[in-house]
């Protein structure tokens, strides 16, 4: 009885352990809601520490297309995010016209995207940090691709 | 007597584990508490602000903020085509032969006062120095011009005209013009024109504008559109 009291604590223990390191980075969120017949309803709660980890998954090559497609963004999303950080609770940009309605924002550290007309409605959530995350692994790996291949002077991201 | 160590050994290390238990548990509220208790710049960031009404029946409204710590820091980070470092190169086509450089040092050099005022039937224009700023203000009555004449010869074509009708033609052809407004501070400008022969600085701008007090920098308003591009130290627009 004793030794399954035991058992259960560590299990216990780690769930707690794991919800809690997979929960401390926030979740991301994805409603996507098409209001006509047939369209989809999409409702995802991902954690957002399981994105980093994911990436480890994904075949080098694959990562290196995509940081070579992202790579003139990455120093302006790098200094972009970096910064928003600074404005966890801010409207940058609303557009409304007519039934249709747009904003661009953080909120409490997560970049929010809200999309709203009259047949489909968008709402996005994604942490801060997880987007600095991806960036930064999509840069390393395409560091590492440049220097297998012997052209690192060409990966310069960081100038 | 060992076996009496082992187990208190034993139960400080489940009251370990339970207290890590608990402590990884409350991280992430720690941590959203401390989130949520930063707030949002600090009170003395200048945020530049623009807002677009449209006065069509569908109501279109564009607001945007952004915070000026934010531009500079990102806008340096861009280099495409022109833009590089935070500076924008700018060609004698651009400028269309003038020497921009020479004439906003005469300018600047110059007391407060009207540089140019013209008047015609197209276009007001005043451009001014006053209180450390530079004042253009424009007022296109080209559109006001072509309601005239179109009433004009609308008014021949018609015998029995209404006067009634005539008034309201009248009250319409007086909204057809637009106004321009710029009012920006010489220290902006100084900045602007800071980097180069051929460049313009737009972070060193941005610095200058941050320095400046809060207030309209552009209005523009006309039949369709009213504009307006102000700093204040508000994340949030009016």
């Amino acid at each position: 009885m004793i030794l399954l009291a035991k058992v259960a604590l560590g299990f216990g223990t780690t769930l707690a352990v794991a919800g809690a390191y997979t929960f401390r980075e926030g979740v991301i969120r994805v409603d996507v809601d098409e209001f006509h017949q047939g369209g989809a309803h999409v409702h995802m709660w991902v954690p957002a520490a399981v994105v980093p980890m994911a990436l480890h998954l994904v075949p080098t090559h694959h990562l290196h297309h995509a940081s070579l497609e992202a790579r003139e963004a990455m120093p302006v999303v790098r200094a972009m995010f970096h910064e928003l950080r600074n404005y966890p609770n801010t409207v940058f940009v609303e557009v409304t016209d007519g039934d249709q309605h747009v904003r661009v924002a953080t909120e409490s550290g997560k970049l929010a995207i809200d999309v709203t007309e009259p047949g489909e409605n968008v709402h996005l959530r994604v942490p801060i940090t997880t987007v600095e995350d991806v960036f930064a692994q999509l840069e390393r790996a395409g560091l590492r691709s440049a220097i297998r291949d012997g052209k690192e002077e060409d990966w310069n991201w960081r100038n | 007597m060992t076996h009496h160590h082992g187990s208190r050994v034993w139960g400080f290390a489940r009251y370990f584990a339970l207290a890590a238990a608990a402590g990884l548990l409350l991280l992430p509220l720690a941590t959203f508490a401390q989130t949520s208790s930063s707030a949002s710049g600090s009170s003395t960031d200048r945020w530049l602000h623009v807002r677009v009404i449209s006065s069509d029946n569908r109501g279109e409204t564009v607001r945007v903020n952004v915070p000026l710590d934010l531009a500079e820091k990102v806008l340096p980070a861009i280099n495409k085509n022109r833009l590089h470092s935070g500076k924008v190169t700018i060609t004698g086509a651009d400028c269309d032969g003038l020497d921009i450089k020479a004439i906003l040092e005469a300018v600047r050099t110059s007391k407060d006062g009207e540089f140019v005022t013209v008047q015609s039937d197209e276009n007001d224009v005043r451009v001014a120095k006053q209180a450390g700023y530079l004042l253009i203000h424009v007022t296109d009555k080209s559109g006001k011009h072509h309601i005239a004449r179109h009433m004009h010869h609308s008014d021949k074509s018609d015998d029995s005209p209404d006067k009634n009708d005539k008034a309201e033609k009248s009250q319409t052809a007086s909204t057809h013009e637009s106004k321009v407004e710029v009012k920006i501070p010489m220290k902006v400008v100084d900045a602007l024109f800071s980097a180069g022969k051929d460049e313009l600085d737009l972070v060193a701008a941005l610095r200058a504008l941050s320095a400046s007090g809060e207030g309209d920098l552009v209005t523009v308003k006309d039949d369709e559109n009213t504009v307006r591009v102000w700093l204040d130290s508000k994340n949030v627009s009016e």
